[in-house]
Formats: structure tokens, C-alpha cells, sequence
């Protein structure tokens, strides 16, 4: 892939990092933060997968996997919390 | 040629990906309602990181296409479980509220 491309992307895939911040700090109840906390979560794979591609490095997009479950166990842990008050019902 | 083909289907996955992103976010800023903003992050977050993932095709590496893939199959599991976890979280708090 073009080189430019990529720079770009990861350009644009940064910009909406932003605005996924200014997201979750304007976010008025947990429910949405934790929205916006799995969008970061998302945002910060594919920025992975960028890099991985513009430094022709496979290792960074192990991060990528890594991160996606620890943020998918992080979500599930944290819906249980306030879902029903604790892991276990 | 196929280099060039390949170019082309992957800046088109990394275009239709960034898109879906862009969607992600501009869903959270401009909906209030939690079911909203878990509608605009499920259906659009899960697929743009899978067509960001998929555009390894681009790479040509077969260790960088591999990890892609076994992360497209991660995110096709694990999106759709957390929206369901966060929309049962919310509806159980909402019902708890109105007791």
C-alpha cells in the first residue's frame, strides 16, 4: 500500500482518538463512558494494525489482538459491575 | 498487477473502514440516548476495525495477514458479546432505578 495512505490514515485514525477523548470526558453517566472507553479500545487496534502495516511489523498487530480481548474482558467485567452489582449474580 | 489490485482493494477496505469509524464517533458526540450511542457502536465500530484488519491484504506478508485475520475473528466474537453486555448493564440499571 501506498505509503501516504497509510501516514494519512493513521493521521485521521489519531484526529478521531480525539475526539473519542473529548467523548468520554463529556460523557455524563458510566454507562457512556464505558461507550466510549470500548471505542477508544477500538480506535487504539486500528492505529495498531496502521503501524503494523506502515513499519512492515507483524508484532505490533499481536498488541492489537492482545488488546482487543483485554478491552472485550474489561467491558464484560465492568457491565457485569454495574449491571447487577458484582461479577457473580 | 495483482500488486496494484491488491493496492486498490486494500486503500478501498481502509477507506470503507476509516468511514465506519468516523461514523463510530460522530454517533457518540451527536447521540445522547445510551441505546443510541450502543446502536451507532455496534454497527459501526466492530465492522471499521474489521475492514481496517482486513486491508493487511495490501501487505502481502503472510505473518501480518495471519495476525489480521485471527484479529478480525477476535472482533467478530468479541463486539457484538460487549454491546450486549453494556445494553443488558444499562437496561438492568434502568429497571433497578424504577423500583
Amino acid at each position: 500500500m501506498p505509503t501516504a495512505v497509510l501516514v494519512l490514515a493513521s493521521a485521521w485514525v489519531t484526529l478521531l482518538l480525539v475526539g473519542g477523548g473529548l467523548a468520554l470526558l463529556r460523557a455524563g453517566d458510566v454507562v457512556h463512558r464505558i461507550i466510549a472507553l470500548d471505542l477508544l479500545a477500538a480506535l487504539v487496534i486500528a492505529l495498531l494494525a496502521l503501524v503494523a502495516y506502515l513499519r512492515a511489523e507483524p508484532y505490533y498487530l499481536d498488541a492489537a489482538v492482545a488488546l482487543g480481548l483485554l478491552s472485550f474482558v474489561a467491558t464484560v467485567a465492568v457491565a457485569r459491575h454495574i449491571g447487577s452489582g458484582g461479577p457473580v449474580e | 498487477m495483482i500488486s496494484i489490485l491488491l493496492d486498490v482493494v486494500g486503500s478501498v477496505l481502509l477507506l470503507v473502514g476509516l468511514l465506519a469509524l468516523s461514523v463510530g464517533v460522530q454517533g457518540l458526540f451527536r447521540l445522547s440516548d445510551t441505546y443510541h450511542q450502543l446502536h451507532a457502536l455496534g454497527l459501526a465500530t466492530g465492522p471499521g476495525v474489521m475492514a481496517v484488519l482486513a486491508s493487511s491484504v495490501a501487505t502481502e506478508d503472510a505473518a501480518t495477514i495471519s495476525l489480521a485475520v485471527l484479529g478480525i475473528i477476535f472482533v467478530a466474537i468479541t463486539s457484538p458479546v460487549s454491546s450486549h453486555a453494556i445494553a443488558r448493564a444499562a437496561h438492568r440499571r434502568d429497571q433497578s432505578g424504577e423500583q
